[in-house]
């Protein structure tokens, strides 16, 4: 039972209520007399939850705040909130995900399991008229927003059943992965490359990404050859799982959806593993555990330790996830866009090399 | 501030002494103990702290909050036990009303109250129905904090358009509830209006009154469009959700409002 899966079972007491709000958001969307379409409910849904610095552009704004105050800030936002923010890293993601939700419309008209994205920012309300400006002028489905003025979004993120966060701020997306939210940090490629219109494209590191992070600590304490054999040797015993685990698993429900309409050469979902492991050494071990949990992955790219930047330059993805530094960093480099998952053993080394020094056991 | 007559403090909210005490552990002997505390009780220490800050800002403002007392039918053994525990307490209460429960209504209006505030659904919607500005004071969980004052107001209610209102009508709401939708939105406006006067006293950050929308049924620009018309009501609201149709319970017991301005919405289940 995946961590999100209670999140959304508890909701589920609270019903009473939520069922007239559902039944009085259906008519107003009924009553837009558009082609809007109606967000999907939560609980069925895959929620992505964006900041607004991951959904926009607002490096200038963040100088403003840093370096003239909040104050500032603000009124700068409503000074100019009548012009619309530049795409920020995620805004490929999420024309991506508005993509598939129009195929998955268009096969199941009835269905609530969609993606469902959500702006999740600590800016306050003031800001957000600029935000909701920008996102119109774009034609974003984002109907659902949560603007905290200041206060920690952790909560929210919950409250909101968010499946996947993405953000900026490292501080937010550590806590989000502590309280058990698969969460990453964006970072904007330094070359922009060409992507996908009709698919969306989502490539996974496999160690303290996808898995825990068990593997690595061998790796890092003992060296590579301890770590072959060790992965041979338990080639049958599953990895534990990491924190973008259930990311996997949802999207891998979505296209479980397609292929039941026939639609598998045409699934505009493709998921991809990108890891340093070897096919011949230990690659055996991480195949054999994606499919103990039942998951598939359409691509399986095993480096064995080549640099991954070239290969994803080729795959194009929407979004990739690393838990190392170095790998982000070689990704931006050459134009994929790239979000840093801070998690397990690979945040005390920097190019292999420890950077806080190693505690005793607790 | 003549040519705004109306617009003036006192910001006068009137609360059930029900709320503010917990009148059912009450044990029937006389003792000399005060009432045990209530759901208001939170929100009373909140608006003191507001109106603190506003005068250590300005020793003379007068637009302070100011909470006065309403309770139906009791005992004069109990009229007694409010006034002592009033004073344990150190509550700043200005006025105390003991009046029938039809009368409550006329007291309301008599008073000029600028907010009826009750944890009791039927009360509040029953108040605005007749055009006086009644909230849900929202029940708190003991551990609450003390030094911010939170206010909700509903998205739904300020932003919706009187033809988006109408065509509820289709999906079960009735009549009533509708024109109760309408009237809550006028009321809000005076309450809106002096609260943002009150929230300018302050910065952006460390300020003890919070302003909230909270969005439960429209859409991003129903909840723009009630940002923009608090705005052109003097009240620039700090946090904003829009939930489009996503149950607000969860919501809610994160922001933790003391204030919840829902015109009624919540109490049609």
């Amino acid at each position: 039972l995946r961590i999100g899966d209670g999140l959304k079972m508890s909701s589920q007491n609270l019903l009473q209520h939520g069922e007239k709000d559902w039944a009085a958001a259906k008519a107003h969307f009924e009553n837009l007399k558009s082609t809007k379409p109606r967000p999907p409910k939560p609980k069925y849904a895959v929620t992505i939850a964006v900041s607004s610095r991951t959904l926009f552009d607002m490096v200038a704004e963040r100088k403003i705040f840093e370096e003239e105050g909040l104050e500032k800030y603000v009124q700068h936002q409503q000074e100019h909130e009548n012009e619309p923010l530049k795409p920020g890293p995620a805004f490929p993601f999420v024309k991506a995900l508005m993509t598939v939700n129009e195929r998955l419309r268009n096969l199941y008209p009835d269905s609530e399991e969609l993606f469902d994205i959500v702006l999740m920012t600590n800016n306050h309300a003031q800001v957000g008229v600029r935000l909701m400006n920008s996102i119109n002028h774009y034609d974003l489905t984002i109907e659902r927003f949560c603007m905290t003025g200041g206060q920690s979004p952790i909560e929210y993120l919950k409250a909101y059943m968010t499946n996947l966060y993405l953000s900026k701020d490292s501080k937010k997306v550590q806590e989000a992965i502590e309280e058990g939210i698969a969460a990453a940090i964006m970072f904007k490629p330094d070359v922009v490359t060409q992507l996908s219109e009709t698919q969306l494209r989502v490539a996974f590191d496999g160690d303290a990404v996808l898995f825990s992070d068990e593997s690595e600590i061998i790796v890092k304490q003992h060296g590579l050859d301890t770590f072959f054999e060790h992965e041979k040797q338990y080639e049958n015993k599953p990895l534990a799982q990491g924190p973008l685990k259930c990311f996997l698993e949802a999207l891998g429900k979505l296209q479980k959806k397609f292929y039941a309409k026939n639609e598998r050469l045409n699934c505009p979902i493709r998921t991809f593993l990108v890891t340093a492991r070897s096919a011949a050494s230990s690659g055996a071990r991480v195949l054999k555990t994606l499919r103990s949990w039942g998951l598939e992955i359409d691509e399986a790219l095993f480096l064995a330790g080549a640099p991954k930047g070239p290969l994803l330059l080729k795959i194009r993805p929407h979004i990739f996830f690393d838990d190392q530094m170095f790998h982000i960093e070689g990704a931006k480099e050459m134009g994929t866009i790239a979000a840093h998952v801070p998690y397990g053993i690979g945040q005390k080394y920097n190019k292999g090399k420890l950077i806080e020094p190693e505690k005793q056991q607790k | 501030m003549e040519d705004k007559k109306n617009y003036t403090g006192p910001l006068m909210i009137a609360l059930q002494y029900n709320d503010l005490f917990d009148l059912d552990s009450i044990s029937t002997s006389t003792d000399t103990d005060a009432l045990p505390n209530g759901r208001a009780f939170t929100f009373i220490k909140a608006v003191q702290t507001v109106n603190e800050r506003l005068v250590e800002q300005n020793k003379s403002d007068c637009l302070l909050f100011e909470v006065i007392l309403i309770s139906k039918e009791c005992s004069e053994e109990i009229k007694m036990k409010v006034d002592e525990s009033v004073k344990h307490y150190g509550l700043e209460i200005g006025k105390f009303f003991f009046c029938k429960k039809e009368e409550l209504i006329n007291t309301l209006q008599s008073n000029k109250v600028k907010l009826f505030l009750s944890t009791e659904r039927d009360d509040v919607y029953e108040a605005l129905h007749t055009g006086i500005p009644a909230a849900l004071l929202y029940d708190q969980a003991d551990d609450h904090v003390l030094n911010q004052l939170k206010v909700i107001f509903s998205g739904d209610v300020i932003g919706f358009s009187e033809d988006s209102l109408d065509g509820l009508s289709e999906f079960g709401f009735s009549e009533t509830q509708i024109e109760t939708i309408k009237t809550a939105k006028i009321c809000m406006k005076e309450f809106a209006v002096l609260i943002g006067q009150m929230r300018r006293r302050f910065g952006q950050e460390n300020s003890p009154l919070c302003t909230c929308v909270l969005t439960s049924w429209g859409s991003r620009n129903v909840c723009a469009s009630a940002l923009k018309t608090l705005r052109e009501w003097g009240l620039d609201v700090d946090e904003a959700f829009c939930l489009a149709g996503a149950p607000c319970s969860p919501i809610l017991a994160v922001v933790k409002p003391h204030i919840l301005w829902d015109g009624g919405l919540l109490n049609m289940s």
